[in-house]
This record gives structure tokens, sequence and C-alpha cells, in this order.
């Protein structure tokens, strides 16, 4: 503080003994010592409160000897002619100084009290905020702003964990924060003035709880890690399972056909030779699809498709899944619905008639023979969907959840790959791929419409 | 006379089914397990049909075979690939193979598309070519520019009609989206490959195509191109 904000601190208390004194000198032959001796014990609680105990102190023995000085007969010495009024003086002097100090006292502790809640407070803020936050630099930053805007301190930074200690000094601190035998950073405060032992311990708890919820996070992160590794293992021995089963059973079919055809070809008949040779074809195509579905899956998943986006339209996609669908079924399984101006946007034009496809063939294992799939085009400010309504029954609510994870084998399907195929195709293409359930169950497969361009008829 | 058949690819097995099988349909067939002896033996035996896998593990590989033989041999190739080669399969249609067919494939399905690059060689030595298409709903009367489906007038634009033509008179054949926009629109018009789509599907508006069973004439070669319906 500055030498004139203690001249101001000190004015003030004179200021109110002269004004007082003067007004009681006026009334001196009005007002009894009495009255005098009750108002300036007003004075001495007035400024103990206000100001503290040693203030108090010093108010009450000046308050003693202006009493004496100018109101006590004979005026302008320090005399006391009546006995009476000796004793009224002493008193008064203990009453001053004990009340006075009981006053400044009980406002001190006021204040302690609420300075405490007032660090009860900023704590608690900083544990709560804490505690939401899911990355360390947010933790950090938490941290250095209720330093510098609750504390006061001019400047707050984290230095990272092992880098060359500050000085401290009396405005400069630096504090490690450390849980267990954890460090990670250290807080350095720059204070304008030495803060008070209050502020330096709400300094110390600060970093406390930031080291608190840096672990907790560490630990989460670690949790999580834990967690991908098990999905990865889980999809690994999924992966494993299905190799074993679905790739060895086509193998099986032709391993056994193929040795019939060798032994037995002499003595079978025609139509005997030609069901085993269908057979060889039909297994071979089998493994050739599944084949191509955990190759696509592995790709998907290591990210390593290249992406041949052209201006390619969704309608002719869809086209083409139910073209193939009538020429392997014979039958008219879909119904198309596309709007007039359809518009072209930019994707793999391969990688979504495999996605189209996957959501076609698992929506027809769940079409009631004598109904029809609806595959609509709907066109939206935002992006283009392909909606794929089929009217089996609805989706289990425990399998909604996972249908379109890899190998979940919820319901009909067969490797369990082709809706996670799908979604990890419309997904490579920024787009998204969801389940409804009103009228049927309804596979939506959006894409972001980027810029498009009209061709001219020139 | 038998057509003669060349069948490059570097996998024994994969040359071994693929000549008892073609020698089966009655074809005379000799095989070479790279692209140098590829060459040698297409001067040397000028087969009718090259039967050439895309990749042929060593140099050259099958699309520099082809890029290669185009230039003194005008027999008809046919590549075989795998999925995910799109890009590699219009690289060997630019450089003059007639057509591709992705593996795992049938004989039949192979038999069938060694038929259809031949018959279009055919025409160019002999007849003249067709003044009318038909195939299922849809005539084309090329003489006078006349499209019908059902038996009624269709309507189309100058270049919607030029695209058709030009489609309908290469039945079976693959187009790549780039070669379609050269023919129709000019090479000036370089990169609007987008063009090509969004006309087929006006055409395939017109000409009332149902792909939900399976009415189509004009075949999606996905990450290629197009394809005229073969009708024969």
């Amino acid at each position: 503080m500055s030498r004139g904000g203690e001249f101001q601190a000190a004015l003030y208390p004179l200021l109110l003994i002269v004004g007082v004194t003067l007004g009681a000198v006026l009334l001196r032959g009005t007002l009894t010592l009495a009255n005098f001796t009750l108002i300036y014990i007003l004075v001495v609680l007035v400024l103990a409160i206000q100001r503290g105990t040693r203030l108090a102190l010093a108010a009450a023995i000046s308050n003693f000897l202006t009493i004496n000085f100018f109101l006590i007969n004979p005026y302008y010495t320090f005399i006391v002619a009546d006995p009476r009024e000796l004793l009224d003086l002493i008193i008064f002097l203990v009453v001053a100084v004990l009340g006075g100090q009981l006053a400044a006292r009980a406002r001190e502790q006021a204040s302690t009290a609420q300075k405490r809640a007032y660090e009860q407070e900023v704590l608690y803020r900083l544990t709560r905020a804490f505690n939401q936050l899911t990355a360390g630099d947010k933790v950090y930053d938490a941290l250095t702003e209720v330093v510098k805007i609750d504390l006061g301190a001019s400047v707050a930074v984290i230095l990272p964990p092992g880098s060359a200690s500050t000085e401290a000094t009396e405005t400069t601190y630096a504090l490690p924060l450390r849980f267990d035998d954890q460090i990670y950073g250290t807080l350095r405060a720059v204070f304008g003035a030495p803060p008070d032992p209050a502020k330096l311990r709400l300094l110390q708890a600060c970093a406390a709880q930031a080291a608190m919820a840096l672990h907790r996070i560490e630990l989460d992160q670690r949790a999580r890690k834990g967690q991908q590794f098990e999905e990865a293992d889980r999809l690994k021995t999924a992966i494993l399972r299905s190799v074993s089963h679905d790739l060895r059973t086509p193998i099986t079919i032709i391993k056994t056909s193929a040795n019939n055809l060798q032994r037995l070809g002499a003595v079978l008949s025609a139509a005997e030779r030609a069901e085993l040779s269908v057979s060889i074809e039909q297994e071979a195509d089998q493994l050739d699809q599944l084949v191509g579905n955990l190759l696509d899956m592995s790709r998907l998943q290591a990210g390593a498709i290249t992406l041949n986006l052209e201006p390619n339209s969704l309608e002719e996609v869809a086209g083409d899944v139910a073209a193939r669908v009538f020429q392997r079924t014979k039958q008219e399984r879909i119904r198309l619905d596309f709007p007039e101006d359809f518009p072209l946007i930019a994707f793999d034009y391969v990688l979504l008639l495999q996605a189209l496809t996957n959501l076609v063939d698992n929506a027809l294992r769940y079409e009631p023979d004598n109904q029809q799939i609806h595959l609509r085009g709907v066109v939206q400010p935002s992006e283009v969907q392909v909606r794929v309504t089929n009217h089996g029954d609805r989706i289990r609510p425990e399998d909604q959840a996972h249908i379109m994870e890899p190998f979940y084998h919820g319901g009909r399907g067969k490797t369990g790959l082709g809706l996670a195929i799908a979604k990890g195709i419309v997904e490579a293409h920024q787009g998204r791929l969801w389940v409804e359930q009103d009228g049927g169950t309804t596979f939506v497969l959006a894409l972001p419409r980027g810029q498009q361009e009209e061709a001219h008829d020139t | 006379m038998t057509l003669k058949i060349l069948v490059v690819d570097d996998e024994a097995r994969i040359r071994k089914q693929l000549t008892i099988g073609l020698t089966g349909f009655g074809y005379t067939v000799s095989a070479a397990e790279n692209g140098m002896e590829a060459l040698v033996k297409i001067a040397q035996e000028q087969p009718d049909v090259v039967i050439l896998d895309i990749s042929l593990g060593s140099e050259p590989d099958g699309v520099e075979v082809c890029r290669r033989l185009r230039e003194w041999s005008n027999t008809s190739v046919i590549m075989l690939s795998v999925h995910d080669e799109e890009k590699t399969k219009v690289q060997a249609l630019t450089v003059g193979a007639d057509d591709y067919l992705t593996k795992p494939f049938g004989m039949a399905e192979l038999n069938a598309r060694i038929i259809a690059v031949r018959r279009r060689v055919v025409p160019e030595s002999g007849a003249e070519q067709k003044a009318e298409i038909r195939v299922g709903d849809l005539y084309i009367n090329l003489a006078q520019r006349v499209v019908e489906v059902e038996g009624e007038a269709v309507h189309l634009t100058p270049k919607e009609y030029d695209l058709l033509r030009l489609l309908a008179t290469h039945p079976g054949k693959v187009m790549t989206h780039h070669a379609i926009l050269k023919a129709v629109w000019g090479s000036e018009y370089g990169a609007m490959d987008h063009y090509v789509r969004v006309f087929v599907n006006l055409i395939r508006k017109k000409l009332r195509e149902n792909p939900a069973r399976n009415v189509r004439y004009i075949i999606n070669e996905p990450g290629v191109g197009y394809r005229f319906i073969d009708s024969d």
C-alpha cells in the first residue's frame, strides 16, 4: 500500500474524533458528562468494527484524554476537579478499551469466516470444473484462469514437468502439481504484492486439486485405451471364429464334392454329377463373397480405403442394386422411388454400390415374401438420403445398438459383416447410416451434398 | 477355322484351367506366363483373342503389354482383373483393351465375352452397319434418327441421341466415361465426365428403364463406364 493510503487510513478516525469533539464542546452547557462518555464509547465501537483492535485501543485512549481536556472542569487542562467525574472517566476508559477490543475481535472473526467461505467457493468451483474436464490441457487452462482472476495473480503459467525451477521470491511462487509420486507440471504464479497466508493456502489447494484432476484424467485415458484394445481383441477373436466356421464350411463342401466327382464320376448319373459341380461353384462364390467382406472390413478398419470420388447418382446405384436383385431372384422384390432431378454428388461408385447392396441384402432377409422392399431417395438441403425400408419384424431393442458392429450375429445375418461394412463405407464418405423404426425398419444412408454442377445440353 | 486364343497369366493353375476350359469350347489355346513371352507369342501366332491378366507380377504388366501390342496389332484383348482395380481397368481400356472380366468368373461368362468381342470385329471387315437396332421394347432407327419405346416415339435432344447411338452401335462393349465424353462432346470437354452420368440418367428415364424388373438398356460398369446391353 502507498503512503497516501496509510495517511488516509489515519485521517478518517482523526476527523471523526475531532468532529465529535467540536460538537461536544458546542453542547458543553446542554449535555451531561454521561451523555458525552456514551457518545465517545460509540465512536470507539464504530472504529473498532471498522478498523480492528489496534485502532480501537488508540481511539479509547485518545477519547479518554479528549474528554478530560475539553469536557471536564476545569476545561483545557488534564486536571479533574470533581472526584465523581474522575470515576466516570476511569470507567469510560475501561469500558471503551474492553468494548473496543471485543467489537474488533468479533469483526475480525466475521471477516475470517467470510474469507474462508470465499476460499471454499473458489475451490468448489475449481473442483467442479475439473471434474467435467477430460483433457489435461483444459485443466491447465482452468487453473491459470482461477489463479489470475480469483487470486489476482498478474502472471500464471504452467511449466512442463522437468523444466528448470524458477527462483521463488516474495511475489513469485512455483508450485509443483503433484499427486502421489507423479508430477504433472509446475504452476508459476506472480503476484503484484506478497499474497497473505490465506491466499497462499488457496493457491496451494488449487494446485493440489489440479494435480488430482490430471491424475484422474490420466487414469480415464488409460482405461479407455484398455477398452480399445479389448475391442480390437474381441474383433480378432470374432474374425478367427468366423474364419474357422464360415470359411471352412464352403471349403469342406468344395473338397468333398470334388473328391466325390473324382472317385465316383463314372458311376454317378449325369444329374448327380451336375449337382456336385453346381455346389462347387456356389460354395466358391460364397467363399469369394466372404473373403471380399473380410478384406473390405480390414481395409476399412485400417483406414486403408482410398475413395475414387466422382460426381455420381445414388439413383443409379439403387437401380444397379435393384437390377441385380431381379437377376438373382427373378422377382420384383424392390420398389424404387426417386424424385425427378435427384442430384449428383461426389462419391465412390463401387464402394457405395457395395454399401447399398449390403443394406438391401440385409433388408431382403427380413422382408415378407409377398411384400417389396422400398428404396426411396430423399433430397434435403444439406444431404442426400437413400432410405431402405423392409416390413419384417422390428429389430429387437437389445440388438439395435449392436447391429452395425462387425460379426454381430443378432438376427439371420450370415457373417455379421454386411452392415458394419456399409457403415464403414458411408462414414468414409463423411456420411451417416442409422436405423429408424416406424411402419417397418428403415436403414437411412445419408451423404453430405457438396457443390454440384449442372450439365448443359449443348 | 477355329479361333486362336492366347492366355496370359502368371499363375500356372489359372493358365491350366483356362486352357482346359477354352479348349473345351472348341478354341485353339496357347499360354504365356509373362509379358515378354506374351508379346513374342502374339507376334508369332497372331491369336484372334488375348486373355490378359492385369497384374502379371513382373514387368511389363498387363496394361503395358496391351499398350505395346496395340502399336502393331488389332487382336481382341480381354483383361482379367480383381476388385478394386477400377483405375487400372480404365487404363487398360484407354490403351486399347476391348473388355475386362473380374475374377473370379465362370467359364461360360468368359466364353460369352469372347464371342462378343469377336462379333464386334467382324462387321468392320464385312457387311454394312445395321440401320436398325431392336432390344426388348426399344427400337432405334439409325437412318432416320428415330427412337421408340413400346412403339411410342421418344424425344431425345441431339446430345442424348448421339450418346445413345454411340452406346447402341457398340452393344456389349464397355466404354469409359471419358471415351463417351470425347466422342459425344469433343475432347475440349476434358474433365467433365459427370455430363455423361447426367445424360445417361436422363436417357434412362426417357427409355423407361425399370431396374426393379431388370429392364435396362444401358448397363453400369461401376467405376469404369457404360455398356449397351448385348441382345444376342
